[in-house]
């Protein structure tokens, strides 16, 4: 038993670098430097990504494989240090933080929905977003990023080339499946995994293929 | 379609769901203070009694699956909730080589609770959800959501968290422990304990003699701060409205609220806030004064606790009340027997996320 579901994508955007993304016109879209130091980086990469994709909705499922090393980083080093474990730092470590962030600058104040399903992030992420999108009749934010430049990161990364990246699509319900199109999911040479599925919607967009059938 | 849980299970601080309402219903905490966290300074934790916790976990999942109308999880979809995933592996690894070489980044992410039970019960797919104290809410809302829309017929929703240093000490550094076990809505609460658990539930599209609805559901964002709530309890207030709205029930009709009353300051003012400002006279009280905050699986938790008192027609007592600091809502201090239809229950957590859940039992 499952129901599929036609979405129209109504606009995408990614980003990648192999170390840090040098220009996510963070002063911008966040004026305020107070404000803008405490942001995580997946944070600042999903504001980008909202923003390119113009959305203007409030219904977002953000979804991260990784979470935010950085701060659990941060955290782990100073208990094994002994030392002080900034506030900031712990706030900012939970998965949700990005879309949180994003509420608090945007006074979005419905539901945000935050998955971390491994390789499949992405498409699990869709799968909600679809949902959300057939439940409310709105239009929904879809974004996922993944942040792994820590110090060290070389002991464990075996997934990427890119430590910072980040994808997104805006969609809604179509109001009928013609034209409709299966995503195929196709590998994407160095980027994490938990992005393809995404990746991949976005490869039929540019194609001029908007409207995309999802499994619920 | 209707979403009914008619399976459930679970392992805390105070051991599994029968032993758990017992020691609710006598207002014994399984909280234990505890040094060595914190280095000498001590704080309060509900610790589970686990060689490995993950096959602690399967056990509980099997316990679900003996108790339903399955054979196997095979045609069943796996829901996960949890704040830390694999952290506590990590930490281990980490603290003991002082480097990541040792830790595998498969086992480190959310998604390690998820994939050890596909592989040890073949669910058919799974999904994890992680926003932080609201995470097994959030996968309980999604499941009621994919059965609502004839999606899935059976689905079981794990809300599981392991105790780990980044979140004993992490919460320490937002000065929101208690040295004690904690007293949630008490006037002068210290505040909270963080805590483990596992609470597995299966929730199907079939009506059984035994079965839960979960009636309604219900989220919004504060958009406020990350770590304090909107003192004006919005919202709290829209996310409880919202999963009332959601079961077309008014608030008059909700029997009991099971409150997020995590024993902080900050939570139980503004929670206590909001319930005062939607019901008249509700019994509300909040559970983590005998298991601990068990983070991304409390609303787990708590969804099994709300079933329980459905089931047994006795509403909890508040543990540990003192002294209410909001006195225009009630916090009962004695247990009380009567006829249990509605139960609310509320999870909120940072980033301002909030989350209800409405059970409904046999009219």
């Amino acid at each position: 038993m499952s129901k599929r579901v036609a979405v129209n994508i109504l606009s995408v955007a990614t980003i990648a670098a192999p170390i840090k993304i040098e220009d996510l016109d963070e002063k911008r879209i966040v004026p305020k430097m107070m404000i803008r130091r405490r942001l995580t980086r997946n944070t600042k990469i999903m504001l980008y990504l909202a923003d390119k994709c113009g959305f203007n909705g409030t219904k977002i499922v953000y979804g991260s494989a990784y979470g935010e090393l950085q701060a659990t980083a941060g955290i782990t080093d100073a208990i094994l240090n002994g030392t002080q474990i900034s506030p900031t730092l712990f706030q900012n470590s939970v998965y949700n933080s990005a879309p949180s962030y994003y509420s608090l600058l945007n006074d979005d104040k419905d539901e945000i929905l935050t998955i971390s399903s491994g390789k499949d992030t992405s498409k699990t992420a869709l799968q909600t977003a679809a949902l959300q999108a057939l439940l409310s009749g709105e239009k929904v934010l879809c974004v996922v990023t993944e942040c792994l430049n820590i110090a060290n990161i070389e002991e464990i990364n075996s997934c990427t080339n890119f430590l910072e990246s980040g994808c997104a699509v805006v969609l809604e319900i179509a109001n009928d499946e013609t034209d409709a199109v299966e995503i195929a999911l196709k590998p994407h040479e160095g980027i994490v995994e938990s992005l393809w599925d995404i990746m991949s919607l976005i490869d039929n967009y540019e194609k001029g293929r908007v409207k995309n059938f999802i499994t619920l | 379609m209707k979403a009914y849980i008619n399976s459930y299970e679970l392992d805390s601080c105070v051991g599994n769901s029968k032993s758990l309402m017992r020691a609710i219903y006598n207002q014994e905490s399984g909280i234990t203070i505890d040094t060595s966290y914190m280095q000498g300074t001590p704080v309060g934790l509900g610790v589970m009694h686990y060689s490995d916790f993950f096959e602690t976990l399967n056990s509980v999942v099997n316990e679900v699956l003996l108790h339903s109308n399955l054979d196997n999880f095979h045609d069943t979809l796996l829901l996960v909730g949890s704040s830390v995933g694999g952290m506590q592996e990590s930490e281990r690894h980490y603290f003991q080589d002082k480097n990541y070489k040792n830790i595998e980044s498969s086992r480190h992410t959310i998604s390690v609770i998820a994939d050890s039970l596909v592989e040890e019960f073949h669910f058919s797919s799974s999904r994890s959800f992680s926003t932080a104290c609201t995470s097994s809410a959030n996968a309980l809302l999604v499941a009621k959501r994919l059965i609502e829309v004839g999606a899935y017929k059976n689905i079981v929703v794990v809300g599981a968290d392991a105790l780990c240093y980044t979140t004993v000490c992490g919460f320490h550094a937002l000065s929101v422990l208690s040295s004690k076990v904690c007293t949630p809505f008490n006037e002068d609460r210290e505040g909270m304990n963080v805590a483990e658990a596992i609470a597995v539930l299966l929730l199907q599209d079939e009506k059984f003699e035994h079965s839960i609805e979960l009636a309604g559901v219900g989220a919004s964002s504060d958009a406020y701060h990350m770590t304090n709530p909107d003192p004006t309890a919005d919202g709290a207030v829209s996310s409880m409205y919202s999963a009332l709205k959601d079961a077309g029930v008014d608030a008059k009709d909700v029997d009991y609220v099971n409150a997020h009353g995590t024993g902080t300051v900050a939570n139980d003012t503004v929670e206590a806030l909001g319930i005062e400002r939607l019901f008249d006279g509700v019994a509300v009280s909040s559970t983590k004064a005998i298991t601990g905050h068990t983070l991304g699986a409390s609303a787990g938790i708590e969804a099994i606790v709300s079933c329980e008192v459905i089931k047994q027609g006795l509403i909890p007592a508040q543990a540990n009340l003192v002294e209410a600091q909001n006195k225009n809502i009630y916090i009962p201090k004695e247990n009380i027997k009567r006829d249990v239809v509605y139960v609310l229950s509320n999870s909120f957590a940072f980033g301002g996320n909030n989350t209800s859940l409405l059970f409904k039992g046999a009219e």
